[in-house]
């Protein structure tokens, strides 16, 4: 077979039982892989509790992860998160995905709930779970490097292990699947790491017009400002939008009740560039490296982790944020959700978090002692606790990331109807928005922006199915990915067939969604972005947003889509006609 | 978005681009609707319905040129593959559907074709082209095309001369209605320029000005200003036309990045003002300019990819040429090294760059200079090789 390996491996932790089994090509060609072929995987197992031993926890890598394919040696993550109680996937790039595939499979996906920690190997031979007492309680990189000589990791840090509902899972090398608490998922199931060691390689079907297609899109990643110019990501990494989010006014300010926050630009990419030469840190085989680390290796934050520790939490101080991110990542804790957290808390208090204090108050969540025990929650969840839900600036319950929507209104769409909660990278309307990619949009406007996000949801569903990085597409479309694919598999995806696979895939868990019980009553933005203005000034006017056209738009939306009014199916069968 | 139809129709109008009787759009958002010319309203109104983008323009392109290469494709050949960098970077090929094969399957096959790329040609009706999430887009794509195939008609004719009854008089014809763009007409502010609102209103200005004397193919290309340290540079996919609000100060040590959403071409331009000390830089893509940079006389030559790969600098009239890939390709290292003394120069297939030493009226001036010099030696040369085929 060509592009995939055709091959699933389950592991069950309850029973330890572990078998392989050959993949329906026909699911193959109608979800891809990554995020689609998860998100058709959890059909029978959508509306169980994310943590029912049953839940499976899905690692899917694509057709085009192994090959030479720019930005895709990633794999998505899916199960039903903790956090938010809807489908939730989640994307990384790093060595692990491509090890996973080189073993001889395209899927991992795992039940159960093992009886004490374990560890799963995975190579050409097959899997294998070893016991991980000792590991349990240390860090992803303490567990990374226990267990680097028998391959690629990726694991939960004390978070996970405790069920901190924003756990995320980390890598050795490369990203992590942060967002959604699919960590706490993993913690549960007992599963301390999964360890890849393959040495396969994947068949491309037709290797000049693989090359042709790489070419193009390394041509059009060379016209992007936003990828390889001066100021792009590759040189500064993609703290290189603080600068510009602060221009533009809508810079999320001591937990969103300002968009402009005045020591934005002590802590935006040259600022980092001078405090510590940051070196590129990318994912494996990534032409682009917009990640970034110190030369002795700490990791440095990105664009959200390094705004919303900085002026989310009204804090100027860069190297707090440097170490609260480490710190994220060593606990094994989304930084957007954690530092959005802290936001809500400090507001409910009456006063945001020292930099001294930061940092113990990760620690405290992690561990779930103190504070943390209630920040662990999750903003929407501790807020709700603290009688002051308003203070949770989040759809259905996933923090928001660092663009005010005040200030993008297609961005404030996005937002609501993201099936994952509230998260911009679906329909990233902050490529054509803010950066002009690939035409400029007026952001303040509702008119077209229905359909624009639709299409781009569609388009973004297929991209996490390949598994290609979002900020591919800041240069390159879905016709440079579509001739790749379509080269690497042997089959035809042009564009038109991968929006059709995405909107698929959308529409599913959009169904999975509203079958447990999410409406239109949850597609609505935190109430103070209706009522209150954001930080006007130097020509940019920020008023609140148009309850009413917000309203007119998302109707629009659900019409486009197929939907009720009240945003759901009225084909109860919308599911068992899908392949 | 009736209201960006009637402003885009108008810039194809306006632009010479399309047959002002023959120019149609179809938009959807929870709606689709159609308007222009009925017949290919109600064309672009079906292909939409079979798309899920936002905007389709059909129109019949205002010169013949697209036809033709069609024509003179061979019986098997589905696509043109334009041989400028821009159209080739953004658009790859462009693939064409036959009259045949259109009365066979009608919408389908067009928006067959449509599903894979920005937009295509149809044999008998012109070109369609697609706007994935504006209406903005239908009309740079449709516009890209008309460019692409004027230039790839152009520049195959100088190399294999009339083939087709007809040819010849659509160039005579064409030739008889061109003139040559000059200044005549437009103010330019005194440079050196230091004052930020009068830089951003020159810039608009001048911007402006190479669209209006079809200097740009559709809109693009960027324009910059240097003082002290602050290069203000138009930004990425702006239109040269409308740049009030779409220009980007950047500082020349990176301070800030703030100007992220600058010019993809801001690399060159910052090594253009390091290498030369000019005050003003003008980058645009005028047709015969690039038609001419890729007629290279050199036989037996190594290099294949001379767009990218091509070491020497040739001249044409006094203007050096180079090589190099847009954006962070080579481009930004080969041009400021032989720019400087000509205060223009070409780069292979893609545009020209021009100077100014103070103002803009320099750079405009030389940016029209270079174009009418290419534009007069282009026909020289066809006369010269075919002029026995014309008399």
């Amino acid at each position: 077979m060509h592009g995939w390996t055709g091959t699933i491996q389950y592991v069950n932790l309850s029973d330890g039982s572990c078998r392989r089994e050959p993949l329906a090509p026909d699911l193959l060609h109608t979800y891809l892989g990554g995020r689609g072929l998860g998100v058709r995987l959890m059909r029978e197992f959508h509306r169980l509790d994310p943590f029912s031993p049953e839940m499976p926890l899905i690692f899917a890598t694509g057709p085009l992860c192994g090959t030479p394919a720019p930005t895709t040696a990633r794999m998505t993550v899916v199960s039903r998160s903790p956090l938010t109680g809807t489908i939730f996937s989640s994307s990384a790039g790093g060595l692990f995905p491509w090890r996973m595939k080189a073993a001889g499979i395209d899927v991992l996906f795992v039940t159960g709930r093992s009886p004490a920690p374990v560890c799963l190997i995975l190579n050409d031979a097959g899997a294998e779970l070893v016991p991980a007492d000792p590991l349990w309680g240390k860090t992803i990189p303490e567990t990374a490097a226990a267990l680097r000589d028998r391959g690629s990791v990726a694991a939960i840090g004390p978070a996970g292990e405790n069920g901190v509902l924003f756990a995320s899972i980390g890598q050795d090398t490369g990203g992590a699947f942060a967002r959604g608490g699919l960590g706490a998922v993993m913690g549960d199931k007992r599963l301390k790491a999964v360890v890849a060691d393959g040495s396969g390689t994947v068949e491309i079907a037709d290797r000049d017009r693989f090359d042709r297609a790489r070419q193009d899109v390394l041509r059009l990643f060379n016209a992007s400002p936003v990828i390889f110019g001066e100021l792009g990501f590759a040189n500064f990494g993609t703290p290189a939008l603080v600068d510009l989010i602060r221009q533009r006014r809508m810079s999320p300010t001591e937990n969103f009740r300002s968009t402009v926050f005045a020591g934005a630009a002590g802590y935006g990419g040259p600022a980092i560039r001078n405090a510590y030469a940051p070196e590129g840190d990318g994912c494996h085989g990534c032409p682009v490296e917009c990640r970034k680390r110190t030369p002795t290796g700490e990791p440095l934050p990105d664009y959200d982790a390094v705004s919303h520790f900085g002026g989310l939490n009204a804090n100027a101080d860069l190297a707090t944020i440097v170490r609260c991110n480490a710190l994220c990542g060593e606990l094994g804790m989304d930084p957007v959700s954690t530092a959005a957290t802290l936001s809500a808390w400090g507001e409910a208090r009456g006063r945001f978090a020292s930099a001294d204090e930061m940092p113990s108050l990760l620690a405290d969540i992690a561990r779930r002692r103190g504070e943390g025990e209630l920040l662990a929650l999750g903003s929407q969840q501790a807020m709700g606790r603290l009688g002051r839900p308003e203070f949770s600036m989040s759809v259905k319950g996933l923090e928001l990331p660092a663009y005010d929507p005040r200030g993008a209104y297609g961005l404030a769409l996005a937002y609501c109807t993201s099936s994952r909660g509230g998260c911009h990278l679906q329909a990233n309307p902050v490529s054509h928005e803010i950066l002009r990619k690939p035409v400029a949009t007026d952001r303040f406007t509702f008119s077209g922006k229905a359909r624009i996000i639709k299409i781009a949801e569609d388009g973004n569903a297929a991209a996490d199915s390949l598994v290609a990085c979002g900020s591919a597409f800041f240069g390159a479309t879905l016709e440079e990915y579509g001739e790749l694919v379509s080269a690497a598999t042997g089959r035809e995806f042009p564009p038109c067939r991968l929006l059709e696979i995405g909107e698929r895939i959308f529409m599913t868990e959009r169904f999975y969604n509203c079958a447990n019980g999410f409406t239109r009553k949850d597609d609505v933005l935190p109430e103070r972005f209706f009522t209150d203005p954001g930080s006007s000034g130097e020509g940019i006017e920020i008023p609140h947003i148009d309850r009413e056209r917000f309203e007119v738009e998302l109707q629009k939306y659900y019409r486009i889509r197929g939907l009720s009014e009240e945003g759901t199916f009225a084909d109860r069968l919308f599911l068992e006609r899908q392949p | 978005m009736k209201d960006q139809i009637e402003t885009y129709a108008s810039k194809l109008v306006a632009d010479r681009a399309a047959d002002p009787t023959g120019i149609a759009f179809a938009v959807q958002d929870d709606q689709l609707y159609g308007t222009g010319e009925p017949y290919l309203a109600d064309l672009a109104r079906n292909i939409l319905s079979r798309l899920t983008g936002l905007a389709v323009v059909v129109a019949r392109p205002a010169l013949p040129f697209a036809a033709f290469l069609m024509e003179r494709a061979a019986a098997g050949e589905r696509t043109i593959v334009p041989p400028d960098t821009e159209t080739r970077t953004f658009l790859h090929d462009i693939p064409f559907l036959r009259v045949d094969e259109f009365r066979r399957d009608g919408t389908a096959a067009v928006a067959r074709l449509l599903g894979a790329r920005k937009g295509i040609i149809v044999e008998g009706v012109g070109i369609v082209a697609v706007g994935q999430l504006t209406v903005e887009q239908a009309y740079i794509n449709y516009s890209s095309i008309y460019h692409a195939t004027f230039v790839k008609y152009l520049h195959d004719l100088l190399t294999d001369g009339f083939r087709l009854p007809g040819e010849e008089a659509a160039v005579r014809d064409f030739v008889a209605t061109y003139r040559p763009a000059t200044a005549e007409g437009l103010v330019f502010r005194p440079g050196p320029l230091d004052d930020p609102e009068d830089i951003f209103a020159e810039m608009a200005a001048v911007g402006r000005y190479t669209v209006e004397r079809r200097l740009v193919d559709s809109f693009f290309g960027n324009i910059s200003c240097r003082t002290g340290n602050v290069v203000y540079i138009s930004q990425t996919a702006a239109s040269l036309d409308a740049l009030a609000g779409c220009i980007d100060p950047v500082p020349m040590d990176n301070a800030t990045t703030a100007g992220i959403t600058a010019s993809s071409e801001l690399l060159a331009h910052r090594k253009i003002y390091e290498a030369t000390g000019a005050r003003t830089i003008l980058h645009a893509h005028p047709r015969f300019a690039v038609i001419m940079s890729m007629q290279c006389e050199e036989e037996g030559c190594a290099v294949t990819d001379c767009w990218k790969e091509c070491p020497k600098v040739r001249f044409l009239g006094g203007t050096p040429v180079v090589a190099g890939e847009i954006g962070a390709g080579g481009l930004a290292r080969r041009v400021p090294p032989v720019i400087g003394g000509p205060g223009r120069a070409i780069v292979y297939g893609h545009g020209v760059f021009t100077l100014g030493e103070t103002g803009f009226g320099e750079a405009f001036l030389a940016m029209a200079a270079v174009e009418n010099w290419c534009r007069e030696e282009y026909f020289r040369r066809l006369e010269q090789q075919f002029g026995r085929d014309r008399s």
